[in-house]
C-alpha cells in the first residue's frame, strides 16, 4: 500500500516536472502573471555607465512605470540605457501569439537554478531575433536574459531580486551592451591637440541600474509619463 | 602714471569704431548660432548621439546652455582673435600713421610707460570681448535653454560632466582663452611696432594665426616637432579643463608657452618701441 502511494506521488511529481519540462509557456506565464502583479511602480535608480568610448559618473534619478507599457527616467542628468531595456522583452512576452517559446536544458546561475527558455519570433518583422531566458522556476522571475537584435547586437541582462521578489522586481539589473567603434574627425569635434588615443579593445559595456524604495501600486497619474 | 597713460589709451581705444566692430560681430554671430540651435539643435544632437543610438538611448536635456556655452567658445576661440588683432595691431602703428605718437612721446613719461599702458590697455580690451563671450554664450545660453549636464565630443569619444561640476571648467577654460587671446593681443602689438600703418600688422598677426592653425591642424608628422611650440596650438587649451582625468600636465604646459610668448614678444616690443625714430 505504502509502495503504491509513493509510487503515485512519484509519479504526479515527475509528470509535474515533465509538464513544466515540455510547456516552457506555463513557466513564462506564471513569470507574467507575477509581473503583471505591479500594475505601477516608481523607483529611485542609480545608473552607472562603464561603456567605451563613454565617460561618464554614475547618476541617480527616478524610474516611473505602468501597464503596460508606460515608462519613464525622470531626470534632468543625462542618463544613458541600452536601447533594448527595460520593456522590450516584457512586451515580447505578453505577446504570447507572437513567439515560439522553446525549452532548453537547466542551468546554475549564481547559485540559483534556472530552466534556459528561448523564445524565437514567429515573424520576422520584428527587431528582436532571438531571445534566450533563464528562468528561476522556484520563485518565478527571469534571472538573465540574452536579446538578439537586428538594430542593436546582443544585449545581455542580467537581474538580481531582494525585497520586491514578490512582484518580480529587481533590485539591480545589470546590462551588457554591444558598442559600435565611435570615430569622428578632430576638427569636427574640435579637440585639434588631442594626441593619439588608446585603443579601445573592448567592443563592449556594462550600465548597471541599482533600483531601491519602490513603490508598487501606489498610483502614478498618467501626467507623470507626458 | 601708468595708470593714467592706460586710462588714456583706453579713451582711445573706447573712441575708435573699430572697437565696437568685434564686439559687435560677436554678439550678431552668438544670436545667430543660439538662433539655429533653438531651432534645429536636436539635429546638432543627434549628430553627436547618431553613433551610438543603435544601442544606447540617452535620457534628459542634452541640449542645455551649458552645450550651448562650450559649442560657442569652440566655434569662436578660433575667430575672436582676429577682434582682438584688428584693435590691438593699431595701437602703435595707427598712432605713427596719424602722426599722433610725435606728440605723445613728447609727453613726460618713458617710452617703456607708454607701451606698457598699451598692452594694459589692449589686455582690458581683450578682458571685455571675453566677458562679451562669457555672457553671450555661457549666461544667455542658460536663460534660453536651461542647464544640465555637459556632453563633450571628443574624437574619440564623449564625456559627460555632471551639472555641478561644470562651472569650474568653464572658469579656468575662459581664463586659459583669456591668456591666449592676451598672446594674439601682444602679437598684433608686437607688430604694431615695426609699422608705420594700421592694415600691416592686423593682416601680419592674421596671417600668422592662420598660418600657424594650418600647421597645428595637419596630421602630418613633419610638423610633429614645431606643433608644441606654437601658440595656436595652446588657444584651444582651454579643452583640456573638459579632460576628464585633468591632465595638469598639459595646462600647465600650455600656460608656460603663452606666458613665454607674451613675455618674448613684449620683450621684442619694448626694444623696438624704445628704439623707433619717430622724427622720419
Amino acid at each position: 500500500m505504502m509502495f503504491k502511494l509513493n509510487l503515485s506521488i512519484l509519479l504526479l511529481l515527475l509528470c509535474s516536472v515533465n509538464t513544466m519540462a515540455q510547456d516552457p509557456r506555463l513557466l513564462l506565464n506564471k513569470v507574467l502573471v507575477k509581473l503583471s502583479q505591479a500594475k505601477n511602480y516608481k523607483a529611485e535608480i542609480n545608473i552607472s555607465v562603464d561603456l567605451p568610448y563613454i565617460k561618464m559618473m554614475p547618476i541617480n534619478t527616478k524610474l516611473y512605470f505602468k501597464q503596460k507599457d508606460k515608462f519613464k527616467i525622470d531626470t534632468k542628468s543625462i542618463a544613458i540605457l541600452p536601447k533594448q531595456g527595460f520593456l522590450q522583452l516584457n512586451m515580447l512576452l505578453t505577446d504570447t501569439a507572437n513567439y515560439t517559446a522553446i525549452q532548453q536544458n537547466q542551468q546554475v546561475l549564481n547559485g540559483v537554478k534556472t530552466s534556459l527558455i528561448n523564445l524565437l519570433p514567429n515573424n520576422d518583422t520584428g527587431d528582436i531575433v532571438l531571445a534566450k531566458l533563464w528562468v528561476d522556476a522556484k520563485n518565478q522571475v527571469i534571472i538573465k536574459s540574452q536579446l538578439t537584435t537586428k538594430s542593436s547586437g546582443t544585449i545581455i541582462t542580467e537581474y538580481t531580486y531582494g525585497l520586491q521578489l514578490a512582484y518580480g522586481l529587481p533590485d539591480v539589473i545589470k546590462f551588457i551592451v554591444d558598442v559600435k567603434k565611435f570615430k569622428i574627425p578632430k576638427v569636427l569635434a574640435g579637440d585639434l591637440n588631442t594626441t593619439k588615443s588608446k585603443k579601445v579593445e573592448k567592443s563592449s559595456g556594462e550600465i548597471v541600474v541599482i533600483l531601491k524604495n519602490y513603490e508598487v501600486n501606489k498610483g502614478i497619474p498618467d501626467s507623470t509619463f507626458q | 602714471m601708468l595708470l593714467k597713460s592706460t586710462y588714456n589709451e583706453l579713451i582711445k581705444i573706447a573712441y575708435k569704431p573699430r572697437s565696437f566692430i568685434g564686439i559687435g560681430g560677436l554678439i550678431i554671430i552668438i544670436s545667430i548660432v543660439l538662433f539655429a540651435m533653438k531651432v534645429d539643435g536636436d539635429l546638432y544632437i543627434s549628430l553627436i548621439t547618431g553613433q551610438f543610438e543603435q544601442s544606447l538611448t540617452f535620457e534628459g536635456t542634452i541640449l542645455n546652455g551649458n552645450l550651448i556655452a562650450f559649442i560657442i567658445i569652440q566655434m569662436l576661440i578660433i575667430h575672436v582673435p582676429l577682434l582682438i588683432a584688428f584693435v590691438t595691431g593699431d595701437l602703435v602703428s595707427g598712432e605713427s600713421a596719424m602722426g599722433t605718437i610725435r606728440l605723445l612721446l613728447t609727453k613726460p613719461v618713458s617710452r617703456s610707460t607708454i607701451l606698457l599702458s598699451k598692452f594694459l590697455a589692449s589686455c582690458v580690451y581683450t578682458l571685455v570681448v571675453i566677458l562679451c563671450l562669457v555672457f553671450m554664450s555661457f549666461v544667455l545660453g542658460k536663460i534660453l535653454f536651461g542647464t544640465g549636464d555637459l556632453m563633450v565630443l571628443k574624437s574619440d569619444g564623449l564625456i559627460i560632466f555632471q551639472e555641478g561640476d561644470i562651472n569650474w571648467r568653464f572658469f579656468y577654460g575662459f581664463a586659459i582663452a583669456f591668456l591666449s587671446l592676451i598672446t594674439v593681443a601682444t602679437l598684433a602689438l608686437t607688430l604694431s611696432c615695426f609699422s608705420e600703418n594700421s592694415i600691416g600688422p592686423i593682416v601680419a598677426t592674421m596671417g600668422i594665426i592662420l598660418l600657424f592653425t594650418i600647421i597645428g591642424s595637419m596630421d602630418v608628422p613633419i610638423f610633429d616637432n614645431i606643433r608644441p611650440f606654437l601658440f595656436t596650438t595652446h588657444m584651444a587649451a582651454w579643452r583640456y579643463f573638459f579632460d576628464d582625468p585633468l591632465n595638469t600636465t598639459n595646462i600647465l604646459y600650455s600656460v608656460a608657452i603663452l606666458v613665454i610668448h607674451i613675455v618674448v614678444l613684449l620683450a621684442i616690443a619694448f626694444y623696438k618701441f624704445n628704439k623707433k625714430d619717430i622724427l622720419s
